[in-house]
């Protein structure tokens, strides 16, 4: 009996490492796959016959950091990305302890109002957004990308971060309030530290959209100048030379490897604030 | 080192109400303990004492000044919660220190108040350690050392011995009552313990449903109770409540009868002995049952009789023994005999 229930749990270890393996093979195809297209001369790629032994070439990122500005644009992104990250924080997280702690009228109204704008198609106001930065005088600066960021995530930036604080038992406050610490201490000492793992995570969500954001960006960026590695992208499709493929994916590549690699680093703070933002708010 | 008044404090949710009518005074100095059963709105008047709660209604005054109005961070007060509250993010130290370094107490002073603290509650192992790497009477003993680091003008306790051994419990007690004498400083207690509310209180106040049953001295709380709820409430194991009729000085129950009491209450009434005051003797008997249970505890025997429908606590001789069904008969203390109204349960004098 017992010898039995061993062994069937041992199939089910073989098959659940089956399962997962396929399932990182799914996942990890595609990147592997881009990379290859990537360092491998132009004439390999566009072959209709397949290529099992592929010629190994580093055509493609001489060309990207040679014939293109790609560090300014590297240099671009990040900036815009983190600077976008920044604003969100400077004002979600005020409101959000505002949005859980305060009692006022219209409260739940203003937290919903603060969601729904992600509810709307970005592209319905891509024109006036246009002429609101131009106005402003800062259509192709990063200074527009990072606002621009900022604005699109900022709302559920502020929302998962809502619903962490809704989770610290309200206990916690008073006992900090009995003690002699006035709101912003409260806010600073202790409930910052206590939601540092949901911080985290909307930052992390909120990077990885702004990484990928085109629309916004091709809107605002019409030179070098402001120009993204998601917009840069767009530079290699058109032009006499035709779609170059190899520089896209490894362009490609390397946007994708910063997210990559923050988002292993964190992974035990994101698994843990994702399902707990989840069951709540 | 304050006088705490509350005067017709209500405290209502809605239609809900969980505080009503509470009037205490409470003088400078005292050491107050609030007993009641799970839900009687114990935690919500220390919170209103402490201004994390604004009461409905009524007034809150401390010597004197009224402080409805006054922020919990202005009121001075310290305060063990029913839930610990330690600072996840924070050390055992960095949680006993945060009152000091809030109210301005000289860096210079801090670590050794800290460690005093810590010391009292024999924690000074475990300062490193964060919140969530300590057991619960550990956590418990740090919220009570983040209280009693300072010396604020009053402290406020919620249960703050209830998940401690029985051991370390006394020896906490001790520590309680040693500070509390010694700084002089008003404390509002809240316990499920009668050992605990006992031992400590200058005066207890049971509660029930929100309002107040009896304000008194342990002794007049036991010895005087004010109706069948406090009677039945303090005292292990409860005072034995048995439903008769009482004519011309004498109750009658089935397998009862008691002779010479106050004449003036005939008709349905609940008689009330504690099981300390009944005697197993034949002798003058008040009242015959068969042994129904019988509990050595080895320092005294219990024993529960069937009379009649009901069931009679007996506190008997520790080599009592007896078996079951046997017959048996007890004598009540006649002076320590007990006379409830029946329908509210009111005190008969
Ligand atoms: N914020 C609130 N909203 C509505 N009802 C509440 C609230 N806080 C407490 N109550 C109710 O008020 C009553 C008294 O609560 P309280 O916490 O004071 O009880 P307690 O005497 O401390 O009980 P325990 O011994 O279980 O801690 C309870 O019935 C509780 O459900
Ligand atoms: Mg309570």
């Amino acid at each position: 009996m017992a010898a039995k229930r061993k062994k069937s749990r041992g199939e089910n270890l073989v098959l659940r490492y089956l399962i997962l393996c396929g399932w990182a093979l799914f996942c990890v195809v595609p990147v592997l796959w881009f990379l290859s297209i990537g360092l491998r001369p132009r004439t390999e790629i566009i072959t209709p016959t397949p290529i099992y032994f592929p010629t190994f070439s580093l055509d493609a990122w001489h060309m990207i950091w040679e014939d293109w500005p790609m560090g300014k644009y590297l240099r671009n992104s990040v900036a815009a990305i983190f600077g976008s990250v920044i604003i969100d924080l400077i004002l979600a997280i005020p409101a959000a302890y505002s949005l859980s702690r305060f009692q006022y009228r219209g409260r739940e109204d203003i937290g919903f109002y603060i969601l729904s704008t992600r509810m709307m198609a970005p592209a319905i106001v891509a024109v006036p957004i246009f002429f609101l930065f131009r106005n402003l005088g800062l259509l192709d600066t990063i200074w527009a990308l990072m606002l621009i960021y900022a604005a699109i995530n900022l709302s559920f930036v502020t929302w998962i971060i809502r619903s962490y604080m809704l989770d610290i038992p309200k206990e916690l406050e008073d006992a900090a309030k009995t003690d002699g610490a006035g709101e912003l201490r409260i806010l600073w000492e202790i409930i910052i530290p206590a939601i540092l793992p949901g911080i985290i995570t909307a930052s992390v969500i909120a990077m990885i959209f702004a990484i990928n954001e085109f629309l916004f960006t091709l809107l605002i960026a019409s030179t070098p100048n402001a120009y993204t590695m998601s917009v840069a992208l767009a530079n290699f499709t058109g032009g006499s030379d035709g779609i170059i493929y190899n520089a896209i994916a490894l362009v490609a590549f390397l946007a994708f490897l910063p997210v990559f690699v923050v988002v292993v680093a964190i992974q035990k703070h994101l698994s843990r604030g994702l399902t707990m933002g989840a069951v709540k708010g | 080192m304050a006088r705490i008044e509350l005067s017709n404090i209500q405290k209502k949710w809605g239609a809900f109400w969980g505080v009503r009518d509470v009037n205490i005074d409470i003088a400078d100095e005292e050491f107050i303990v609030f007993l009641g059963p799970s839900g009687c709105g114990k935690t919500t008047t220390m919170r209103m004492i402490a201004g994390l709660e604004n009461p409905s209604e009524g007034e809150i005054r401390m010597d004197g000044e009224v402080m409805n109005d006054i922020d919990a961070r202005d009121r001075d007060v310290a305060m063990v919660f029913q839930g610990y509250a330690l600072y996840p993010n924070m050390s055992i130290y960095e949680n006993i220190r945060f009152p000091l370094r809030m109210r301005g107490v000289p860096k210079a002073e801090q670590d050794a108040a800290v460690r005093r603290a810590a010391e009292l509650v024999e924690l000074t192992d475990y300062l490193d350690r964060k919140p969530g790497a300590l057991s619960g009477g550990q956590r418990q003993r740090a919220a009570l050392a983040r209280a009693i680091v300072r010396q604020p003008q009053v402290f406020l306790m919620d249960e703050p011995l209830s998940n401690l051994d029985a051991k370390l419990r006394q020896a906490m007690r001790v520590q309680i009552k040693h500070i509390q004498r010694e700084l002089k400083i008003t404390t509002v207690y809240v316990t499920h313990d009668q050992i605990e509310a006992m031992t400590l209180a200058d005066r207890i106040v049971i509660m029930q449903s929100g309002a107040i049953q009896q304000i008194g001295t342990p002794d007049e709380i036991y010895n005087d109770p004010a109706n069948t709820f406090v009677a039945s409430f303090i005292g292990a194991p409860p005072m034995n409540l048995i439903e008769g009729r009482l004519s011309g000085g004498t109750f009658e129950a089935p397998g009862i009868r008691v002779e010479g009491l106050p004449g003036a209450h005939d008709g349905q009434v609940t008689l009330g002995v504690r099981p300390e005051d009944c005697r197993v003797t034949a002798e003058g008997a008040h009242l015959g049952g068969d042994v129904y249970g019988v509990e050595p505890t080895g320092d005294v025997t219990y024993l529960t009789l069937k009379v009649g429908e009901s069931l009679v606590e007996v506190k008997a001789d520790r080599a009592y023994r007896a078996a079951l069904g046997q017959g048996e008969s007890v004598r009540f203390d006649p002076d320590r005999i007990y006379l409830f109204e029946t329908g509210s349960g009111q005190r008969l004098r």
